[in-house]
């Protein structure tokens, strides 16, 4: 009887749970599917940009007292090193590439697969915006009224988020930025950011190339207490046949002892973690110190 | 008891096997970890040289002695101070003269050097760098 008892509280505990990840999960199909539609509706990130703003009627300004508290150690919460954490595992990534670039991914992953790959942050060069959102070392975001900065342990890597009013910088004197130019507003607790002026790159290995035509739209949002959502959506014409939307997300880190530092990265710091692009663009590392004698550290 | 014991060593090969694909899957977030083996780990015992806690990776390096006396320093690469921290592994927990067992994926070309997945000391406590890049 008492068997028995058992027996149907499990069941019922588990036949509960797996309903509310089966209508979490369709919650979750349903927003992303809004969201890539939201994209595609624009056909410029600017324009997205422009409507949200005027939907959030011009935002508002943030003073010390209306501040989000944004404060702690942060890490990327999901997705590993792939740029869209909704990719299934073994997948290829969501973006919907024009032939072109899905030629270039097709033949990155191959190679890969032959054990050939270079990382073009290998040497400590910034990975640049997007690819700086899947990073999955520790992060600090700062709010302050006039600017936010979302700073990376990587490479020491900061963007700096104006959103005391101004625009961006004039057309004529844009130049292709590591982490681009970026504005926001305010829309409540929600920060939305519109960032230009990028570099080319590569969301991530395995991951496709974006040229230096990409912009992006990012609403920034603590949803809960040691979490912090991101809606991304990039538009990049020569690379993408349509806006790419993703989720991320970045969840507080446990640090009660307040132990945890970031701490500064320099690639020459240790010889031991100098690597070179070899003559078939793969990777190996320089000289060990431990095993030639009189090499220095 | 046959079949408890069957159980046993199937979850220890799901263990090693999970190691593994998170190790090949996340390992050396900065640059890529091709130029080591994959699906092959080596194990090693020695005693800890030196514990290089250096961005943007840090470096263990295990002095192993063969049958025949003779001494070579193993490399064992993990990620950067930050995460280590975060699985629990300071500087102190390895103190040079630390008894240690390495298990690693080695370098294809055959130098001593290998991707740390696991170091079990001498007192038996275990240290998994990819345990730093859990988010709880």
């Amino acid at each position: 009887m008492r068997l028995t008892s058992i027996v149907s509280t499990v069941l019922l505990v588990g036949s509960t749970a797996l309903l509310v990840n089966t209508l979490r999960a369709q919650d979750g199909a349903a927003t992303r599917q809004r969201m890539i539609d939201l994209g595609k509706q624009h056909k410029t990130a600017d324009s997205l940009y422009l409507a949200l703003k005027e939907r959030a009627r011009g935002g508002r300004r943030l003073t010390p007292t209306t501040m989000p508290d944004w404060s702690g150690v942060y890490t990327r919460a999901r997705g590993g090193i792939t740029f869209d954490p909704d990719q299934a595992r073994g997948a290829p990534p969501t973006a919907k590439l024009t032939p072109e670039f899905q030629a270039k991914l097709t033949e990155r992953i191959e190679m890969a697969n032959k054990g050939i790959e270079w990382d073009p942050i290998s040497t400590c060069s910034p990975p640049g915006h997007p690819r700086w959102l899947t990073e999955p070392f520790l992060r600090d975001f700062v709010v302050t009224p006039d600017q936010t900065y979302l700073i990376n342990e990587m490479v020491n890597d900061i963007r700096r988020i104006y959103t005391d009013g101004r625009g961006h910088i004039d057309e004529a004197d844009r130049v292709p930025l590591y982490n681009g130019d970026s504005i926001g507003f305010w829309d409540g607790d929600k920060l939305v950011i519109h960032t230009n002026q990028l570099r080319s790159g590569i969301y991530q290995r395995r991951n496709p190339d974006y040229t230096d035509q990409i912009e992006t739209v990012e609403i920034w949002q603590k949803v809960q207490p040691g979490l912090i959502e991101v809606d991304v959506w990039v538009y990049d014409p020569p690379a993408l046949v349509e806006p790419w939307y993703t989720r991320q997300s970045y969840a507080k880190v446990d640090d009660q002892e307040k132990t945890l530092r970031i701490r500064y990265w320099h690639c020459g710091e240790n010889q031991n973690n100098a690597v070179a692009e070899t003559d078939t663009g793969g990777t190996q590392f320089k000289q060990f110190t431990f095993d030639t004698p009189g090499a220095k550290k | 008891m046959t079949a408890l014991l069957r159980e046993l060593r199937f979850l220890r090969a799901l263990r090693v096997l999970a190691l593994l694909l998170i190790a090949a899957s996340s390992a050396a977030a900065h640059h890529s970890g091709t130029m080591f083996e994959q699906a092959k780990t080596i194990t090693v015992e020695g005693v800890v040289k030196e514990f290089q806690w250096t961005n943007p990776h840090s470096w263990l390096l295990v002095d192993v002695t063969d049958k025949n006396g003779k001494v070579t320093t193993w490399g064992f690469e993990a990620e950067g101070p930050s995460t280590l921290q975060r699985a629990g592994i300071r500087p102190s927990e390895f103190k040079p003269g630390t008894k240690v067992t390495m298990t690693g994926r080695p370098m294809k070309d055959g130098r001593p050097a290998a991707t740390w997945v696991l170091a079990v000391r001498g007192d038996g406590k275990k240290f998994d760098p990819r345990e730093g890049f859990q988010v709880k």
